[in-house]
């Protein structure tokens, strides 16, 4: 009962203590930012739980050096599709059939990692998908090379459609 | 413990009123009584949303299309279609029992409205990719990223877009 005493006192003297605090410290022009960067200076830990199930999707460490690299073989796209096209050499050919085969392979990849997940499809699936599509690609650029060189190649493949009777 | 709180938030309670202070006494005081923490849920978004059998966000079938978004499908329909002609070009010269440019001269004798047709599937899917590709590498800078100028470059490229691939396959 003492302790209670003693709670009511210094509940009534902090509560109106405290209602001057607030009153007195965020000030009415920007209260809420001030409230903002007040509960910034102690930051909310989110308990993150990591260890799901069922993984979302097919994702893993730091993409963002690859990410540059994607970039940077899509702006050398830009260049290369119409001067390999226009050039008609076996070398350009080839460089022109890597080029795009790494960045179809890698387009490809984000729509393999976005539409068969394992939430839908199961565990396994997602990896053979990933998989045959490694295949396919390495394949790919193996024919496009060949081709390239057995035959008359990509650019003049493209010139043959195009030509006028 | 609680028992205590209570007690001395009454006593508070009455003074206040009684107090009859304007501001003070729209305080109340709460009682708090303390539970164990629940552990977060397995469940992720994903499944939540499965087993409730809601609809796939944004509700493809009701929601309004977009510029915004239609040109983004399209950017990845274009890249998928230009990826099946490589893959079919790279995959046919191994596997055709005739070399590719034995077909090419069957397409021509097909006469100028298939060669039409087919330059007319290569070139615009190529096209498309390759402004928009512009746009995309564009905002990936950083830039041009307002509604406004999204819109505006959409538009831009759709024109240059239909102007490439008319003129490419009337060409
Ligand atoms: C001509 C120059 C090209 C440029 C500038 C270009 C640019 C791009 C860019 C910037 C992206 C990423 C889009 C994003 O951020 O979501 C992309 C995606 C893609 N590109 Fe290209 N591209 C070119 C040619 C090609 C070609 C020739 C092919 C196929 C043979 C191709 C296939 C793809 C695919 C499959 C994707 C993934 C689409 C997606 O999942 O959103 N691209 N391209």
């Amino acid at each position: 009962m003492a302790l209670a005493l003693v709670l009511k006192k210094s509940l009534s003297v902090q509560a109106t203590q405290n209602f001057f605090k607030t009153a007195i410290k965020v000030d009415s022009k920007r209260p809420f930012t001030q409230i903002l960067s007040a509960i910034k200076k102690e930051p909310i830990k989110v308990c993150r739980e990591s260890k799901f199930n069922t993984p979302k999707r097919l994702m893993s460490g730091d993409h963002g050096k690859l990410w540059t690299v994607e970039r940077g073989v899509s702006v050398a796209l830009l260049g290369m599709v119409p001067i390999a096209l226009l050039a008609h050499n076996t070398l350009l050919d080839d460089v022109l059939a890597a080029s795009v085969v790494i960045h179809f392979h890698w387009g490809l990849e984000a729509n393999v990692i976005d539409y068969v997940r394992p939430i839908i499809f199961g565990h396994a699936v997602p990896k053979v998908a990933l998989g045959l599509l490694y295949l396919v690609s390495i394949s790919t650029l193996g024919g496009l090379i060949y081709y390239n060189h057995s035959s008359i190649g990509i650019s003049n493949t493209v010139r043959k459609i195009w030509k006028k009777e | 413990m609680s028992l205590i709180f209570r007690l001395a938030g009454q006593r508070c309670n009455s003074q206040f009123l009684k107090n009859s202070n304007g501001l003070i006494s729209c305080i109340r005081p709460v009682t708090l009584k303390a539970t164990n923490v629940s552990p977060p849920s397995k469940e992720g978004h994903d499944e939540r949303n499965m087993k409730l059998k809601r609809p796939q966000s944004p509700h493809l079938t009701i929601y309004a299309p977009q510029l915004t978004s239609l040109l983004s499908i399209s950017h990845r329909a274009t890249g998928i279609v230009l990826s099946g002609y490589a893959i079919g070009l790279g995959l046919g010269a191994i596997v055709l029992p005739e070399s590719i440019p034995h077909y090419i001269d069957c397409l021509h004798e097909m006469g100028p409205a298939a060669v039409s047709f087919v330059k007319f599937s290569l070139s615009f899917p190529m096209a498309y990719h390759f402004w928009n590709g512009i746009r995309h590498l564009i905002w990936d800078t950083g830039k041009m990223l307002t509604i406004p100028q999204v819109y505006t470059t959409g538009y831009i490229m759709l024109a240059v877009t239909f102007a490439t691939a008319g003129f490419l396959t009337v060409m």
